[in-house]
């Protein structure tokens, strides 16, 4: 009874991805008449407008923002998983302080490319995260909490650096970097998937196959040893994994707050909390979620573009409210 | 011919920092045997349960598991011959019993095999010794104290080992079902080293008893050599009395209440 009850979610869960990349696909300032789109997604469009919208605009931000947000769900599900607190987030390491860094050196100093600003982003997410490891190994690393207040102090450091060159440099360029910092699809092209599709296929794959030692690890760690789990190397392994994939999906896309931590809470509510459940659960959802707030963002205000992170985080605060009224009732 | 001891360790010590948290503890354990640690409070049974699983490293002497130093082990071939029941201070916000228990197949499993049919055979009469059936879909979270403890037995069952370290096994449960666990351990012939701090139990189903005082054995032997009267007023700073259980002839400890 259970176990059909939950294939029909999970059969239900499928259903609403496909259908949520269909409509995401034609929405926008333009709609195509659906017998074109599918016309047009057979290679075989009426107009090159219509061919060039679909295919160099709409296809390429559609997908990298499923990509985005199934990795950043994911990220999340698995950093609450490994360090047993359910506030665990991608943004831990300071990736995201590290990447505002990068951006704005990039944005002050560099000639402006298309590559330049990602690629100075996802060296600044490194940074941090290589700060952040170097200050938890000089301690006992083995402690969680450890890598968490290292995260935030070097989040803290990498800000007021931030806020300093900003403050002293032109305020447009502070624009700029504020609406890269809030989080944006709109530099998307096929270009970052190569980089982020196999980070995120190795992390879900690496997720599946640890599943048992990875919920073992819900235990303390003595009792996850004494079950045969190498609980350091493979806390190491995936908060590389993790670190990796969030730095690559903040150098493309900014800083999308709230998904690594609202949606895995999500997923354990309608699915269940079995490693297997959480890490697939939380990549669909966390795609579907992102490419709605995208579609929300490109047409809730007429000729403008909202923030992703705006809306992102507007989301994940009120469904925490609802979470704890519910909690209290 | 010497006998084949499961676990064995010889004059092991092991320090926190600078402080000694156990020193020259030796013991043998036999096939199906059982050894109760005993002891005042802080005084290194769960330290020495953690050292004899392999999870601290001994300052001095080692730890042998059939033969072998326990550090020769890979940690799966470990878990697949000894297993750990440690208190647990808290567990995880959601889990099931039958996804706790199905853990203990952990160290038998290929990273990609599923469980088998006989593994679900297997969990079925693992929830029935441990008197969960009809619980198994349960959140841990919605179980009492001793239930949950049942539970973690469950999986300590499922994990098949032929060794068992238990830290104090009997916490939580009920009378009924501290006396139904031991006697189903004692009935299934699995080599046990459990610290306990109900004297009277430990007498009725250890073979032998070890007791401890700030980190150092006091007295090593049957319940009848252990438990006597100045040893354990000693030790645990406390007069009592000591007679014989009517229902199966063992040690029986009564202590004197109020101050002493």
């Amino acid at each position: 009874m259970a176990k059909s009850f939950l294939t029909g979610r999970w059969l239900l869960l499928l259903l609403l991805t496909l259908l949520s990349l269909i409509f995401c696909l034609n929405t926008g300032a333009v709609t195509l008449q659906w017998q074109a789109l599918w016309s047009c997604l057979n290679a075989d469009c009426q107009q090159p407008a219509q061919w060039q919208l679909l295919w160099q605009l709409r296809l390429p931000r559609l997908l990298l923002g499923f990509v985005a947000g199934a990795g950043l769900a994911l990220c999340g599900a698995l950093l609450q998983h490994l360090s047993r607190n359910p506030l665990a987030d991608p943004y831990l390491f300071g990736v995201i302080a590290g990447a505002g860094l990068g951006a704005t050196l990039a944005t002050l100093y560099l000639p402006a490319s298309v590559i330049a600003l990602p690629l100075a982003a996802f060296i600044g997410a490194l940074l941090a995260i290589a700060l952040v490891l170097a200050f938890a190994l000089l301690g006992r690393w083995q402690q969680l909490d450890l890598f968490i207040l290292s995260g935030v102090a070097v989040s803290f450091l990498f800000s007021a650096i931030t806020a300093l060159l900003l403050y002293q440099h032109d305020p447009f360029a502070a624009n700029r970097v504020m609406f890269w910092l809030m989080g944006s699809l709109s530099r998307a092209s096929y270009q970052p998937l190569w980089f982020i599709l196999p980070c995120l296929l190795l992390c879900l794959m690496l997720a599946c196959l640890f599943r048992r030692q990875l919920d073992a690890m819900l235990w303390s760690d003595q009792t996850a040893i004494s079950l045969g789990v190498p609980v350091q190397p493979l806390r190491l392994l995936f908060l590389l994994l993790t670190a990796a994939l969030t730095a690559s999906i903040v150098a493309y896309c900014g800083g999308i707050g709230f998904i690594g931590l609202m949606v895995p809470h999500l997923v354990r509510l309608l699915l269940g909390s079995q490693a297997l459940t959480l890490f697939i659960g939380s990549s669909l959802c966390g795609g579907i979620f992102l490419i709605w707030v995208d579609a929300g963002a490109r047409t809730l205000l007429p000729n403008q573009e909202l923030p992703l992170g705006v809306i992102t985080s507007a989301c994940g605060s009120l469904f925490f409210l609802l979470l704890l009224s519910r909690r209290r009732g | 011919m010497q006998p084949e001891w499961v676990l064995s360790c010889h004059e092991l010590s092991f320090r926190w920092a600078e402080a000694p948290a156990l020193s020259n503890i030796s013991l043998d354990l036999q096939q199906g045997e059982r050894l109760g640690v005993i002891g005042p409070n802080g005084a290194g049974k769960s330290t020495l349960l953690k050292l004899l699983a392999g999870l601290y490293p001994a300052t001095q002497g080692e730890v042998l598991l059939c033969g072998q130093p326990i550090r020769y082990f890979n940690l799966r071939a470990r878990a697949r011959q000894l297993a750990l029941l440690s208190q647990e201070t808290e567990q995880p916000q959601a889990m099931t019993v039958t996804e706790l228990m199905l853990l203990g197949l952990l160290p038998h499993k290929k990273l990609w095999q599923q469980n088998s049919k006989s593994d679900l055979i297997k969990l079925q009469q693992c929830l029935a010794q441990v008197g969960l059936t009809g619980k198994q879909q349960q959140q841990l979270t919605d179980l009492s104290g001793g239930e949950l403890q049942r539970a973690q037995l469950g999986r300590v069952l499922m994990q098949g080992a032929s060794v068992l370290l238990l830290d104090e096994p009997t916490n939580h449960l009920d009378i009924q079902f501290q006396h139904q666990l031991l006697q189903l351990i004692s009935s299934l012939k699995l080599s046990l080293v459990a610290s306990f701090h109900d004297l009277n139990l430990a007498a009725s189903y250890c073979d032998r008893l070890l007791l401890l005082s700030n980190g150092v054995p006091v007295a090593i032997g049957t319940p009848a050599q252990v438990l006597t009267e100045p040893l354990i007023s000693r030790v645990f700073g406390r007069p009592c009395l000591v007679d014989n259980n009517p229902f199966d002839g063992k040690p029986r400890l009564t202590f004197a209440p109020g101050v002493c």
